[in-house]
């Protein structure tokens, strides 16, 4: 017989653990999420939080062992791989998709997003609202009805070669679940001051909304930095 | 029972691979703040598609690790029993709509349906619950319906996806029928360590914390890979081949096996492709939720050698053979 002794295992699989779920909670803590999930799906966060600490606090119960299992250098290599995104989302400065993602998915932004395209007669004229136009000649219909419309958007700068240097392309992703299935929305933005603003650098603008064949402009009286969004994407 | 006696030691070197792993991970840690990767804007891309894809993927595992734990410890080895004696041809249809009753995307229905295979259900049931689970399941069937409605083709759409997706399970479990779980299922050199004695609870947390770490080294590798292939291969490529009947179809199959997308929510990504017809939209969403890159190193990890090989193939041939006939039907 022998007395209960610590297990190298399952205190290897509780550091595990304990990193996961000290990860969720410090994306709750931080509000990070928003970086990485649309707010239909952030309820996984909390919820993987709480399940991760409930199997943390049953795994840290059971450290304990009369024969302690060996840890190989093949198992520790394994579980340092299963902590490693911890580690990365934790060291890495918090960033959202940029230019660069914008892009890679430009097939996706012209395919656009399936919105209502009754929502753009009426009210505010939003990003998402153009996505539905860029989407469906209905919806384009619909906005070119508002052409002339004051509007003021929050994005990210992108340009595409050979841009005049007064222009650029206001850019959101719009995302159902996680950034991994984000819809660039881009507008282009005339008559903004030449070279004041770096790609990816975040701007509202604000002007008159022009719907012209399959694009959508805004002649700017006004582009001034801002901060980022708290929710840099926005959600389908 | 314990006594005062010294407990058995781990072998030589165990605590020196614990102090190894928790100083790998700060160095990489150091090594992450040093390289800087917000400078690099393509490596900064991968990391947050790499990151998204794990925060949302890993609470499904976790609750997957927490139902196989659950059916080892608590529900006895006969419970399946039933299921055996359903005549043969109901076995796969049953298991399918099984899926139904179990609302989590595909990361977690692997680990349950490994432990259902090697708890006594068949394993052609276990692979045909696994895969009908992230179709079937009513989550998934509202967000089809959410992301295609308003649509006329929102009815084939809703029924042509969970259809299919019943069908092409059903395939696969077709094939695998026949085959014992110790033939279908890949050993797993931890799963020593899973037997632990002592009371029920703490068995338990070790199956949880077994199941979730052996998931999630796979679903990491898998998450990596699809994360780099949207890094690194422009989506336009897939959008050029639109028009061309089947091969849009087999484009769509390639896109949804590339990004890698949750099945609660690929259906609003599926619908925004416009420019594809509702057979290649169909395509993505019924092949996605079974063959995709993470999937493929969780199947590999899961299950014998050419397991993964197969699926492709069966899930793929239904796929494509139904989405043909529901395009000329429908589209």
């Amino acid at each position: 017989m022998h007395r209960a002794g610590l297990s190298p295992v399952r205190v290897a699989s509780a550091l595990a653990l304990a990193s996961w779920a000290g990860l969720f909670w410090f994306l709750i803590g931080s509000g990070r999420t928003s970086l990485y999930l649309s707010s239909r799906t952030d309820w996984v966060v909390p919820v993987g939080a709480i399940v991760l600490t409930a199997a943390l606090a049953g795994r840290l119960l059971s450290l304990r062992t009369a024969r302690p299992e060996a840890l190989t250098r093949r198992e520790a290599l394994a579980i340092g791989l299963t902590i490693l995104p911890v580690v990365t989302v934790l060291a890495l400065p918090p960033a959202s998709l940029g230019s660069f993602a914008a892009d890679r998915r430009s097939s996706l932004a012209s395919a656009g997003f399936s919105g209502d395209a009754g929502d753009i007669s009426s009210g505010e004229v939003t990003l998402v609202d153009v996505a539905s136009a860029l989407r469906s000649g209905e919806g384009m219909q619909q906005l070119t009805k508002r052409a002339g419309a004051e509007v003021g958007f929050v994005g990210f700068v992108t340009r595409d070669p050979g841009m005049p240097a007064d222009e650029f392309l206001l850019t959101r992703f719009l995302v159902s679940c996680c950034a991994a299935d984000a819809l660039s929305i881009q507008v282009r933005v005339v008559g903004a001051p030449p070279g004041r603003f770096e790609a990816d650098q975040w701007v509202r603008a604000e002007g008159l909304l022009y719907p012209l064949g399959g694009e959508v402009i805004v002649d700017a009286t006004l582009v001034e930095g801002v901060p980022r969004p708290d929710r840099p994407y926005l959600n389908s | 029972m314990v006594d005062l006696a010294r407990p058995a030691p781990p072998r030589t070197g165990s605590w020196t691979n614990v102090l190894l792993l928790g100083g790998g991970l700060a160095l990489a840690a150091l090594v992450l703040r040093a390289i800087d990767p917000g400078r690099i804007a393509g490596l900064q891309n991968f990391f947050i598609i790499f990151g998204s894809l794990l925060i949302e993927a890993v609470p499904f595992i976790v609750m997957g690790a927490v139902v196989s734990a659950g059916i080892e410890v608590f529900v006895p080895a006969r419970a399946f029993d039933r299921m055996a004696t359903l005549p043969k041809p109901l076995q796969l249809p049953v298991a399918g709509i099984a899926g139904f009753a179990f609302p989590v995307c595909e990361c977690g229905s692997v680990p349950v349906a490994r432990r259902l295979a090697a708890k006594g259900l068949s394993p052609a049931a276990a692979v045909t619950f696994m895969l009908s689970a992230p179709i079937l399941n009513p989550i998934v069937i509202a967000s089809t319906y959410v992301a295609y409605r308003g649509r006329d083709t929102l009815w084939a759409m809703v029924l042509g996806r969970s259809f299919l997706g019943l069908m092409a399970a059903m395939a696969v479990g077709w094939v695998v029928a026949g085959r014992s779980s110790s033939e279908i299922l890949r050993p797993r050199p931890d799963e020593e360590h899973h037997h632990e004695s002592g009371p029920r609870w703490s068995s338990f947390a070790g199956h949880l914390a077994g199941d979730f770490l052996f998931m999630g080294r796979y679903l990491v590798i898998g998450a990596a890979a699809a994360a780099l292939l949207q890094t690194f291969v422009p989506q336009s490529i897939i959008g050029s081949v639109a028009d061309t009947p089947v091969l849009a179809l087999v484009a769509m199959m390639g896109l949804a096996f590339v990004l890698s997308l949750c099945s609660e929510s690929d259906a609003f990504v599926a619908a925004s492709f416009v420019q594809f017809g509702v057979g290649a939209q169909l395509a993505f969403l019924v092949f996605g939720p079974m063959v995709d890159t993470k999937l493929g190193i969780l199947y590999s990890a899961t299950f014998s050698k050419g397991f993964f090989r197969m699926v492709v193939l069966v899930v793929g041939t239904v796929t494509l053979m139904g989405t043909l006939w529901i395009e000329v039907l429908v589209g």
